[in-house]
């Protein structure tokens, strides 16, 4: 069995806003390194392959980059700390237990795109997290550290904790815009991306808590070592969120390309009351589902990729024999349903009639034209909206379908 | 659907009609040729030879009737005492079955007598012919204006067929019905004035002598079945299912109405509501075609109640009496037998065949203008484009004198201007008449009660009121006057009613008569859809058992 | 003047001859129509509602599938008819103090209050009501004005359905209405005669002949 890994999650830094305490233990070391050589922070995240893991694994070098590009002396970073979305917890951990971390990640960024605000947007449904983080914050103020960030940045530079609006929509970066800048955390139709117009029309990096706190240690350590951390062809580690039907649920920081087998049975001590695997919600409830036939899969980005399905943020939701599958994506389109911010008709609706479908067939009262009609929706749908909320419903609507087709009423039946 | 008058009939051209009607001068009322009763038994549907048999089994065996409409009242019932076994019933007070403006005020009526009420609808509760009605409702208020006139009016043009007591008790309820409407929040135009102390606008329709049809727009319909629809469902008094037609009547062992069986839609099961008195407001039969016509109404409108109410042994009239009602669009034909409300007549609009001349008053009573229409179209005079036949409505002259009728008045008018790709300001719309009313139906006294215990009727599957042709404007005063009354006798009876057996003996004498009748094989009632509505009952049952 | 198209209706592949109304072709190959269906072209209903992506287009609409063409290559979803939660109980009759009609509009929809402006059922409402804007007039007062965008609302629930605050805008509207009529509209002609009444004029003659002489049933069309 791989073995646990404690970099983001090293009992050493479990300090809370403590300042010196974490100072003591290094804390601060991947800025210096930052500072050292400034010019070569991007080219070190991209050599490390550190990968965004707020859920879509995007390059993370390759935003940072885009926004280093944007025309304007003007910028700002956020650290994305929304996590609203069923089955996954790991940001909460980081922003409540190691905030300094995350915090030393920020300067780092706001370094290299030379940022003169950095903003941290944290659900305030986390409230201890919350107060946490504003504390740390508080922290850094007036200290030798962020003094040298502002002398490298060239300006001075406004650090904030921000509450979000703590909705599941307000995740969406360009919602994240819309609620700094005063508004309901709508999302906007893209491009233009956060990038090259953001809060306050100015070029914004948004990246999440956990990628976040990846950049110190990679900087302090190089980016060797981060990718000898990981598995196979995969770098680095990763913070799972494993929850559902197993013996230990909880955060795991297992190397990238870890296997779903060991995640599960491994470090999860296996299935609930001896019941059988029977599936799992890889990367939450808006991706696909992976069955008994992909406990050998690596759990990194690409090699899950491969098996049409999506690491997304590393949430595992693990359901055994016995659960009515249709119920539980049921249950995932209407928190979809209602988390749906209104802009969009089609979403709106389109959530609620799936959902409504998906309980009729749930409760043995679905007719092969009620199949007909669900997967029809589902290749009407996406791309109708200004986000990826309604891809996500029809993603999982999909994917359970294909995976577990006896669940759902035959296509050949009778007339409605 | 449309009862495309074959070419074996000629008729003018469109784009040579249009002509005409463009250049023909200003025209009188032209002098009638025939007399009304001539006109009527030459040309009216009613009057086809092939519009008429006589029924073979029931209470009102020997009766004349539309050989469609034969088919379903003789038919035999779509479920046996073998169906209702392991069903648990839903018991209570008033059970009322259709989701019109006249069950929604039985509902409210029974409601206020202290009953509870579930009020069962084939669709949803709204969906009606109520609802798509435009010109408005009678009331006798003008100062010139009597309720003797009204009384007149109506007798006389239902051809003096109507039931007197039903007709004064429908002219004596107006007044009131207009005030319990407007204190549920039924909006009616005003002529002059303000809201307090201001005096409502009053049309003429035809076959009417003064002034008296009530308003809102021209989508009187909407306006009253929205509230009506939001008061029922805002009472947690009343039980409301939809998607829920009834497929039979239940009686006791004394052969009172003691609810009926449901079929649930969405379960695919049957169910039972058990009631000390059932309201039946299940509405017209348009979607019957008879007669291969096109139809001004909804879906629902399959004659449904007339049926369970014949084989449980209610007393029928006039059932070969229908409406129809002159303006139906004609082309194109996606759209045929939509309505173009009578308004637009009431203000001015006149009809023109296809040499470009009026043939009839456009506000003789309906049945007259609809014979006439028939006429000129038998007669070579009609329009024809791209096959579909019909006379021009010339809206382009009423609107050129008054345009702002269009935004204000005739809105809907607009509204299916606009989806026939017609400027009616511009083009005449080509109109043929269209299957619009049920004159006749359940007999019923001034309580709605038929001549079964227990079970009430009102609206349009009722005969009496409108004798043998509606008035514009008396229907949807009959469906409120007689809903109303219906739902609080159908209270005062629950409340009065020993609980007995439910069962369906009435089914089984009903079959021993058809049996008898040589009939037992055929066709069975109701039909709940048109026949383009694809639906077989015992099919959609089984499908939920694969 | 027919030519053939093809679309999809939940799933179906239909072929058509034009022109024909979505809900026409929907059951064009010989399905059940049981639900979502009603007045059949008059628009007026509400009752046919459905979401319809057009060929090459990634929007999706809401319109009432039987005033609405079908074109080629037209994908259709019908919307089941459900709410998707509890609605505003109130009684009109107990409405009864218009100075303080605000306030009852408010305390049974308290929710308009909280609007977020997300405009949903502007593109929700298949008759392109103003509803945003009904519901920000209800809530400061002008319900005269509120009352006029919703006039010629079908109560088709669609924009009930795209609420994300759970106002239900066209009953809220509808309430508004009906409460301005129920205790505003007095029209004198109605109320004189049903004084008249009350005061025992509504004797008839039944036999039929009491016509005043008016021979004249049919006069000019004005």
């Amino acid at each position: 069995m791989t073995p646990l890994k404690t970099v983001l999650l090293d009992p050493a830094l479990k300090l809370g806003a403590d300042f010196p305490a974490w100072r003591r233990v290094g804390g601060g070391e991947g800025l210096a390194a930052a500072l050292a050589a400034p010019q070569a922070i991007i080219s070190t995240l991209e050599a490390a392959q550190l990968r965004g893991m707020g859920g879509a694994g995007f390059p993370t070098w390759r935003k940072w980059s885009a926004v280093v590009a944007a025309a304007s002396d003007d910028k700002v970073v956020v650290c994305n700390g929304n996590e609203d979305e069923p089955g996954t917890f790991k940001d909460r951990y980081l922003l409540r237990f190691t905030p300094h971390q995350v915090i030393e990640g920020a300067l780092i960024a706001a370094i290299a795109v030379k940022a003169s605000e950095v903003i941290f947007y944290v659900n305030p449904h986390q409230a201890e997290g919350l107060e946490v983080m504003r504390r740390a914050v508080m922290e850094w103020t007036a200290t030798d550290l962020l003094a040298a960030v502002e002398a490298a940045v060239g300006r001075p530079i406004k650090l904030r904790v921000a509450p979000s609006a703590g909705r599941y929509v307000g995740g969406e970066e360009t919602a994240i815009v819309s609620w700094l800048d005063g508004d309901f955390p709508f999302p906007q139709r893209k491009p233009p991306y956060p990038f090259e117009n953001g809060v306050g029309g100015r070029p914004t990096l948004i990246n999440n808590v956990e990628t976040l706190a990846n950049v110190p240690h990679i900087l302090k350590n190089g980016a060797n070592w981060y990718r000898a951390l990981g598995l196979g062809i995969a770098a680095g580690t990763k913070l799972f969120s494993l929850s559902g039907d197993v013996l230990r649920p909880g955060l795991y920081e297992l190397p990238m390309g870890t296997s779903l087998q060991d995640l599960v049975f491994g470090h999860g001590g296996g299935m609930l009351e001896r019941r059988g695997f029977k599936a799992v919600f890889t990367g939450g409830p808006s991706n696909t589902l992976l069955t008994v036939r992909d406990l050998d899969v690596a759990l990194d980005f690409d090699s899950v990729r491969a098996r049409r399905s999506h690491l997304g943020t590393g949430a595992m939701i693990v359901i055994s024999e016995g659960t009515s599958i249709v119920r539980k994506v049921a249950e995932y389109v209407a928190f979809f349903a209602n988390g749906s911010c209104g802009q969009c008709p089609s979403c709106k609706c389109g959530t609620f009639q799936m959902a409504r479908l998906l309980e009729r067939i749930a409760t043995g009262r679905g007719s092969g034209a009620d199949r007909q009609a669900l997967e029809h929706l589902c290749s009407i749908l996406p791309g109708s909206g200004r986000c990826g909320l309604i891809d996500g419903a029809v993603t999982v609507v999909k994917s359970s379908i294909e995976t577990f087709p006896e669940e759902y009423p035959s296509q050949l039946r009778d007339v409605s | 659907m449309m009862s495309t008058t074959s070419l074996s009939v000629s008729a003018v051209p469109y784009a040579d009609a249009l002509t005409r009607l463009r250049t023909a001068a200003a025209q009188a009322s032209p002098a009638e040729a025939l007399s009304r009763e001539e006109l009527l038994a030459a040309y009216h549907p009613d009057h086809n030879e092939d519009a008429r048999v006589a029924l073979r089994v029931g209470g009102n065996r020997g009766m004349l009737c539309h050989p469609t409409l034969a088919c379903l009242l003789e038919g035999n019932a779509l479920v046996g005492d073998v169906d209702l076994v392991a069903l648990d019933p839903v018991v209570t007070d008033v059970l009322v079955i259709g989701g019109g403006g006249a069950g929604a005020a039985a509902t409210l009526a029974a409601r206020r007598g202290g009953a509870d009420v579930v009020l069962a609808a084939k669709l949803r509760v709204g969906d009606s012919n109520t609802v798509m009605a435009e010109g408005g409702i009678q009331a006798a208020i003008g100062e010139e204006d009597s309720l003797q006139r009204h009384f007149d009016d109506t007798l006389k043009g239902g051809h003096g067929a109507g039931e007197p007591e039903l007709i004064a008790r429908l002219v004596r309820d107006a007044p009131e019905v207009i005030r319990w409407l407007i204190g549920l929040g039924v909006s009616f135009d005003l002529a002059e004035g303000p809201l307090a102390g201001g005096r409502l606008l009053r049309k003429r329709g035809g076959g009417t002598t003064a002034a008296r049809i009530l308003s809102h727009r021209d989508f009187t319909g909407l306006e009253m079945m929205r509230v009506l629809r939001e008061a029922v469902e805002l009472d947690r008094g009343v039980t409301v299912l939809n998607r829920a037609p009834a497929i039979e009547l239940l009686s006791d062992e004394r052969g009172r109405c003691v609810g009926a069986v449901l079929y649930d839609l969405e379960l695919r099961r049957l169910r039972l509501v058990c009631a000390g008195a059932v309201v039946l407001a299940t509405g017209g039969a348009g979607r019957l075609h008879l007669s291969g016509f096109a139809t001004s109404n909804h879906y629902g409108a399959t004659a449904d109640g007339l049926a369970l109410a014949y084989r449980m042994g209610a007393q029928l009239r006039d059932i070969d009496s229908f409406q129809y009602h002159p303006t139906g669009i004609a082309w194109p034909g996606h759209l045929a037998g939509g309505l173009i409300s009578e308004a637009v007549r009431s203000f001015g609009a006149t009809l023109v065949n296809g040499q470009g001349a009026r043939f009839i008053d456009e506000l003789s009573p309906r049945d007259v203008v609809t014979s006439a229409i028939l006429r000129e179209c038998a007669e070579g005079r009609g329009v024809v484009r791209d096959g579909l036949i019909g006379v021009f409505l010339d809206t382009p002259t009423l609107l050129a004198n008054r345009p702002a009728l269009l935004r204000e008045q005739l809105v809907s008018l607009g509204h299916l201007a606009h989806r026939a790709g017609i400027d009616p300001t511009r083009e005449p719309m080509l109109i043929y008449p269209t299957l619009h009313y049920q004159n006749g139906g359940v007999v019923i006294d001034t309580d709605g009660a038929s001549t079964v215990p227990g079970l009430y009727c009102a609206g349009e599957v009722t005969g009496g009121v409108h004798g043998r042709n509606r008035l514009m404007g008396n229907a949807l005063l009959d469906i409120i006057v007689f809903g109303r009354r219906a739902g609080a006798a159908a209270a005062r009876h629950a409340a009065a009613a020993e609980p007995g057996r439910f069962g369906l003996g009435h089914v089984q004498s009903w079959q021993r008569e058809l049996t008898c009748a040589g009939l037992i094989e055929g066709p069975r009632s109701p039909i709940l859809y048109p026949a383009y509505g694809h639906f077989d009952l015992r099919r959609h049952m089984a499908a939920s058992q694969d | 003047m027919s030519d053939r198209i093809r679309l999809s209706v939940d799933g179906r592949m239909l072929e058509v001859a034009t022109p024909v109304s979505i809900l026409q072709a929907a059951s064009a190959d010989g399905t059940p129509l049981t639900a979502n269906v009603g007045c059949l072209g008059q628009g007026v209903c509400g009752a046919c509602r459905c979401m319809v992506r057009k060929q090459d287009e990634a929007d999706v609409t809401t319109v009432l599938a039987c005033e609405t063409l079908a074109e080629d290559g037209m994908q259709v979803s019908f919307i089941d008819y459900f709410i998707p939660d509890r609605p505003h109980v109130y009684d009109v009759a107990e409405i009864t103090d218009v100075w303080r009609l605000s306030n009852a509009v408010s305390g049974i929809f308290p929710e308009a209050a909280q609007c977020r402006h997300c405009g949903g059922c502007d593109r929700a409402c298949p008759k392109e009501l103003d509803v945003q804007r009904g519901v920000a007039l209800a809530v400061a007062g002008d319900l005269a004005g509120a009352a006029g965008i919703f006039d010629q609302c079908v109560m088709c629930n669609l924009c009930t359905l795209a609420c994300p605050e759970r106002i239900w805008p066209n009953h809220l509207g509808l309430m508004v209405r009906r409460a301005l009529t129920a205790l505003t509209l007095r029209p004198s002609d109605l109320i004189h005669r049903l004084n008249e009444l009350e005061r025992g004029g509504d004797v008839l003659d039944l036999s039929g002949t009491a016509s005043t002489g008016t021979a004249a049933v049919v006069s000019d069309g004005r």
